[in-house]
């Protein structure tokens, strides 16, 4: 194999990885789109508190002597999800059940309202400056020559790639085959209709942003554990990442926010290996603005008669 | 009627409140303007232990003319547009001394203020050239330029590293943008190949992309223009995906959190930086009260910050005056003996003469001079 297709892979490698975490964060998007049709601006904050967790809770547990790396990631995950999930209900109940009845652009206001309060008091309450951790995982596998043209793919790199399609076959099966998951398919398609029919609407609306906290957690506590470091405007880039995500997979459909993340990361990534890293976001974001102009149902959206 | 009784009485008002101010006027205030909050506070931080220093030895003295000086503190959080906010609002405050900006995307845009509404500021940190370049009275800096700053690491790379192919890389930035400039065409003169020459943005956090590039393109060595959190990054990552590299950076990396983020991999990275004045022996005192008050003196803006308060505060001894044009033009034609050296400023308020040196940064987050 010649060098340049080595090249290639690395960085269809480096764009699944990133694109694999803004996947994880687009769910949190499109599954609140779906059913209450408004766009949660305050999920990216709660991807960054959950990191935030993810440190704090990775840094008390190895002081109480817990030194074995996967039972410490484990225990700072559950912790994470634990904690950002009670975000993801606490956000819901007071900036967006109050105002369920309003219209859409009254909660979209109080939504960014509430990403504004929660960036500005984590800065307050954690300072602003980079909180920095060592990598726990180091090294990786090497496919080709070592010395001439090769893919490196870190285990942390992979870690992603696999929590991230574990957390997506988890979450298909539970949309397809569990009770709760069948009545958030209800909610989404005729949420009047579903109260009529004995769901409690509510419930199911308060599921919803539990688990787009949860997986945002589960990003959160990845992406630490990648960059190593965290700090209060995190959430914000990310979080307009994953919203792109969501838009160009098309709002409302999992599968698509799946597939917009992995688009999105390879695009930045080839972006940045072939062109230069300064057009990033440039490319990204275009992307997003094209979509909107042609494709506004997005890649695997339905078309929709717009309600408003 | 009534009406007329009301404005005598607002007008009463205002008066006694203006004479209540010049009244308070027993002590001279000088504004430290830096990020007190943001990604790149510590620097803010160095500048203000220092400047906070100077202040205090000097009221110990006896102050000014017989007035103490009385520090107050503005956070720009590095900020251009709240840096110009602050500008604004030293100037509602009265204030006619300012030691500041950190940043030089915030300090230019601060001094047009300064210039025009009569109020003298040192920068104890600031590198890029153009802030000196707008033919001003009374903007003043305590520290070297990029264009002196980028010459000298140019030079050390052409001639102890040698590298064969080497990659220049920024952040799109006032301050990092100009410095990789300066150090690629230095390096480009003394004849080194620089085959990548890319920015990258500020607060992003994966540089995989940017690493594989690197690795195809056999970079034997980066040169950074920017600040620590991007560059602590793009070192761990490096780590990680197995590019093998000296790297080697600007002042603005070289603070103890590159080696937080970056651990390991922050081993060996060189480092421009000014010279340790607190390693100078006639600072021994200097560097004694800094310890007492649990406070680190190595920091590069340090002891910059001390001398830009000294600065202003000889010219206002010797002139017997806190006329902001008055202190401008004796600072333009005295000489002072500070921390950081003999100071003398040249027509543009630079120093007319600054050393940086290089050192190896180390994962403990120490620094030794470059061999």
């Amino acid at each position: 194999m010649s060098e340049s297709i080595f090249y290639f892979l690395q960085q269809i490698a480096n764009g699944l990885t990133i694109g694999s975490t803004y996947a994880l964060i687009a769910i949190g998007y499109t599954m609140v789109y779906g059913i209450i049709g408004m766009i949660n601006f305050a999920h990216g904050e709660v991807y960054m508190i959950s990191t935030y967790v993810a440190f704090i809770a990775l840094a008390g547990l190895s002081m109480m002597g817990i030194d074995n790396p996967f039972l410490l990631i484990a225990m700072a995950l559950a912790v994470s999800i634990l904690v950002a999930s009670a975000y993801g209900f606490s956000i819901e109940r007071v900036a967006y059940k109050p105002l369920r009845s309003s219209k859409r652009l009254i909660a979209l206001i109080s939504a960014i309202g509430m990403s504004i309060f929660l960036q500005n008091y984590i800065r307050l309450a954690q300072g602003s400056r980079d909180i920095a951790m060592p990598s726990m995982i180091q090294g990786g596998f090497l496919f080709g020559d070592p010395d001439g043209s090769h893919i490196m793919i870190s285990y942390m790199q992979v870690i992603i790639m696999v929590t991230t399609v574990l957390c997506m076959i988890g979450l298909t099966l539970f949309i397809s085959r569990s009770r709760m998951g069948r009545a958030c398919r209800a909610c989404a398609q005729d949420i009047g209709m579903t109260n009529l029919l004995g769901i409690n609407s509510n419930n199911v609306i308060a599921v919803t942003f539990v688990i787009g906290a949860a997986l945002a957690a589960v990003a959160g506590m990845l992406l630490g554990l990648y960059y190593g470091v965290v700090n209060p405007y995190i959430g914000f880039i990310a979080g307009l990442k994953a919203f792109t995500a969501a838009v160009l997979g098309g709002i409302g459909s999992i599968p698509g926010a799946m597939l917009g993340g992995l688009i999105l990361g390879i695009s930045e990534s080839l972006t940045a290996g072939y062109l230069s890293a300064e057009y990033k976001d440039v490319v990204a974001f275009s992307l997003l603005v094209l979509i909107l102009l042609f494709m506004p149902q997005g890649i695997l959206g339905k078309p929709e008669v717009e309600k408003i | 009627m009534k009406s007329m009784v009301k404005k005598t009485l607002i007008g009463m008002g205002v008066s006694a409140a203006l004479m209540g101010a010049s009244v308070a006027q027993a002590e001279i205030k000088i504004a430290l303007a830096g990020p007190v909050s943001g990604p790149v506070a510590q620097y803010g931080d160095m500048q203000f232990i220092g400047a906070e220093m100077a202040i205090e030895q000097i009221n110990k003295k006896g102050g000014v003319n017989g007035e103490k000086l009385v520090g107050v503190k503005y956070d720009d959080a590095c900020d251009p547009k709240q840096a110009v906010a602050v500008a604004n609002k030293i100037v509602n405050d009265g204030i006619k001394f300012v030691v500041g900006h950190l940043c030089s995307s915030s300090t230019q845009p601060a001094s047009d203020i300064y210039e025009d509404e009569g109020i003298v500021m040192v920068t104890a940190a600031s590198t890029n050239p153009d802030i000196t370049l707008q033919g001003y009275q009374l903007i003043f800096r305590t520290i070297g330029l990029d264009s002196l700053q980028g010459p000298v690491a140019g030079r050390f790379i052409a001639e102890n590293v040698k590298p064969k192919r080497m990659a220049v890389i920024h952040d799109k930035q006032q301050y990092g943008e100009g410095i990789a400039t300066a150090v690629k065409s230095t390096v480009e003169d003394a004849g080194v190949d620089v085959v990548m020459f890319e920015g990258i943005t500020a607060g992003d956090k994966d540089f995989s992309a940017l690493v594989a590039k690197l690795k195809r393109n056999n970079v034997d060595f980066v040169y950074y223009g920017g600040y620590h959190p991007e560059l602590g990054l793009i070192l761990r990552q490096s780590a990680e995906l197995g590019l093998d590299v000296k790297f080697m950076g600007p002042e603005g990396v070289g603070n103890k959190d590159i080696s937080a983020i970056a651990g390991q991999a922050s081993e060996g990275l060189m480092v421009t930086l000014p010279p340790s004045f607190e390693l100078d022996p006639k600072n021994k005192g200097l560097v004694k009260a800094f310890e007492k008050k649990g406070q680190d003196p190595s920091g590069p803006f340090v002891m910059p910050a001390y001398a830009a308060v000294q600065v202003m505060a000889d010219s206002m001894k010797a002139t017997g005056s806190t006329d902001a044009e008055e202190v401008a033009e004796h600072m333009h034609k005295a000489s002072f003996n500070t921390p950081i050296g003999d100071v003398k400023f040249d027509e543009k308020g630079d120093l007319t003469s600054f050393n940086f040196v290089v050192y190896n940064w180390h994962a403990d987050g120490t620094k030794s001079p470059a061999k």
